[in-house]
């Protein structure tokens, strides 16, 4: 049991990352990464919603999905909850914990559309992984999002004071540098966990 | 509006990843051979044309409030059954893009036009939109797949061109491609997320390039065309 | 809760509604075809790593999968008696492969087919490739025994290049599943 979590951690913040290894989460990856400060915001709020989008989501597939046999309205019913939980998460921020929703707030509604949620959401079903394994997977994939982002933002911080060619400007030599830093990552593909 | 400027914009001057830098996700994951990125282009279209015209059609009686879910619900409506008819009748296509598939509803490429576009123009209008704009994105994910395959393993048209047995197409993902040198040759990593990056960024900048030039010219040619008679504006 | 907010859920509730019953329909239409393609790849799968037209599946007890490295779905027997075929997933390189292996009466693979996989494109996943690439490695597996292992470890399977961790996984796996065969006897 702990072996398998501990691959399946290890496995989502290195190996297959969500976003150097699966381009899942490219779009906020991209977009929210100019500041360490920014991107530090966007990486706690994704673990967060991830973590808890895939426990309730697992819970709908296996208790209420799978028994009525409308698998095929997965997607519609977990972009759903998705969307409902974001906005529970805000509503709730808001009143309970207004410290952590002033650093989080503006970045909760944009989750919405991060596939790297739907993303995780699915790759559970895909993967038959049970409670436990899915929330697990749901967290640690969160936490490599988060190791990417934020590495990669001190990268963009760098770029901007260097000299590139004019028509480089803005995002393609983000996605230049972004596949530097992923073939960094790729030297962690070689490893495997317990044989 | 008219159809030639749409035309234009999603192809070009509003190209959804190239300018409008949407919907990346699946353009970086699965364009590796042509079969993918063909297939990927035309869901998008199919899916984003469909929704643009129900999200038109309805654009009058949903109350403001809860527009975007329900543009959520229609969106993901029809990427369902787009997978579901993947599944059934092209399953090798399906089989190959696996969770990309329904990740088409939250590519921003698709919510992005509803709120942008549908929202404000006719049915006709939108319906031109959704072909063009998926045109684009198609046309885009072909440059790239024909770039990375040929690069990182010598091919042009894996999975969808079979040259076994003559020239043909295929729909069930098995054809090997043209080869155009021994594959050995091919820089694999352009196959990696690496490649899928980097392709990406080049490509942008190929894009920012050219406008920039085009906007030069027509600049110049704005000034050559004040200095000259009105003939020479007609001419443009 | 005031009217608006009643009438608001109600215009929702309705939309999803209207989009699950459609989707409902094509379900219904698609299913027969998912499920009738499945099976036909399952066969096909089956009737390539044993030399067998029809099949039963085989009752399995906890100990046929003491101590595996591969999670065991399920094992079939061949009615003509050449063999059993294994069918089992296990973690590759990038994701989780599920594959067919043959294991005839002797207790040697009879062939091996990759059902499903997420290996890198190119590479990991010439291993399930119909192209020449894919042919040759999986051949190479047609008489091992167990005790199977990689040419860089002493063994006779050469690795796909640049996908030794996809290589040497199924490798593993297949070695895995005979003495899964074996335990059954």
């Amino acid at each position: 049991m702990l072996t398998t979590i501990l691959s399946i951690s290890l496995g989502a913040i290195l190996i297959n990352n969500f976003i150097f290894s699966q381009f899942l989460g490219c779009c906020p990856f991209l977009g929210c990464s100019n500041k360490t400060d920014t991107a530090t915001g966007m990486g706690v709020a994704v673990v967060f919603v991830m973590g808890l989008a895939s426990a309730i989501c697992w819970v709908i597939d296996q208790y209420v999905l799978i028994p009525l046999g409308l698998q095929f309205l997965e997607t519609l019913a977990f972009i759903l909850v998705i969307a409902a939980l974001v906005q529970l998460v805000e509503m709730f921020l808001k009143k309970s914990v207004p410290s952590l929703y002033s650093a989080l707030g503006i970045y909760l509604p944009l989750i919405t559309t991060n596939c790297a949620v739907l993303g995780v959401v699915l790759l559970n079903v895909q993967n038959n992984y049970s409670f436990i394994e899915s929330v697990v997977y749901g967290i640690t994939g969160g936490l490599g999002f988060m190791l990417a982002i934020v590495l990669f933002a001190t990268v963009r911080e760098r770029t901007e004071f260097s000299d590139y060619p004019e028509c480089f400007e803005g995002f393609p030599i983000c996605l230049v540098s972004a596949s530097l830093v992923a073939l960094a990552f790729m030297g962690f593909s070689g490893m495997s966990i317990f044989g | 509006m008219n159809i030639k400027k749409q035309f234009t914009e999603g192809l070009i001057t509003n190209n959804p990843v190239l300018v409008q830098q949407i919907g990346m996700c699946a353009t970086m994951a699965i364009t590796t051979t042509l079969f993918n990125g063909v297939g990927m282009g035309l869901s998008v279209l199919i899916i984003l044309t469909c929704c643009n015209v129900v999200v038109s059609a309805i654009r009058k009686i949903i109350p403001e409030e809860i527009r975007l879910a329900i543009f959520v619900v229609v969106i993901a409506g029809f990427v369902t059954i787009v997978d579901l008819l993947l599944q059934a009748f092209i399953p090798a296509l399906s089989e190959a893009l696996g969770v990309f598939i329904p990740l088409i509803v939250v590519n921003c490429i698709i919510i992005g036009r509803a709120e942008a576009f549908c929202q404000k123009n006719t049915i006709t209008a939108s319906f031109f939109d959704g072909v063009f704009q998926g045109f684009g994105y198609t046309v885009v994910l072909i440059i790239m797949c024909v770039f990375r395959e040929f690069v990182g393993s010598g091919r042009f048209g894996g999975g969808l061109i079979d040259v076994a047995n003559g020239f043909r197409f295929t729909m069930d993902g098995t054809g090997a491609g043209i080869q155009l040198f021994p594959s050995q040759y091919g820089a694999a990593i352009m196959n990696l997320p690496f490649g899928g990056f980097l392709t990406l960024g080049l490509l942008i900048a190929v894009m920012q390039y050219a406008l920039k030039k085009s906007a030069k010219k027509k600049e110049e040619a704005k000034k050559a065309a004040k200095k000259a008679e009105e003939e020479v504006s007609e001419a443009c | 809760m005031n009217n608006k907010t009643v009438k608001l859920a109600f215009v929702l509730f309705l939309i999803c509604a209207i989009v699950a019953g459609i989707l409902g329909v094509v379900n219904e239409l698609a299913k027969t075809r998912i499920a009738q393609y499945q099976d036909e790849k399952e066969l096909k799968a089956l009737s390539i790593v044993l030399p067998a037209d029809s099949f039963s599946p085989v009752k399995l007890s906890p100990k046929n999968f003491m101590g595996k490295k591969i999670s065991v779905i399920s094992v079939m027997q061949a009615d003509n008696g050449s063999g059993y075929a294994v069918k089992c997933s296990f973690s590759g390189a990038q994701g989780i492969i599920t594959m067919l292996v043959g294991v005839n009466n002797d207790l040697k693979c009879t062939g091996i087919s990759i059902l499903s996989h997420s290996e890198t494109s190119g590479l990991g996943a010439n291993a399930a490739s119909t192209a020449e690439v894919g042919v040759n490695f999986r051949s190479q597996f047609e008489g091992v025994g167990a005790d199977v292992a990689l040419a860089k470890k002493g063994g006779t399977i050469d690795a796909l290049t640049g996908a030794t961790i996809t290589s040497s996984s199924v490798t593993n796996a297949v070695s895995e599943a005979i003495r899964v065969v074996e335990s059954i006897g």
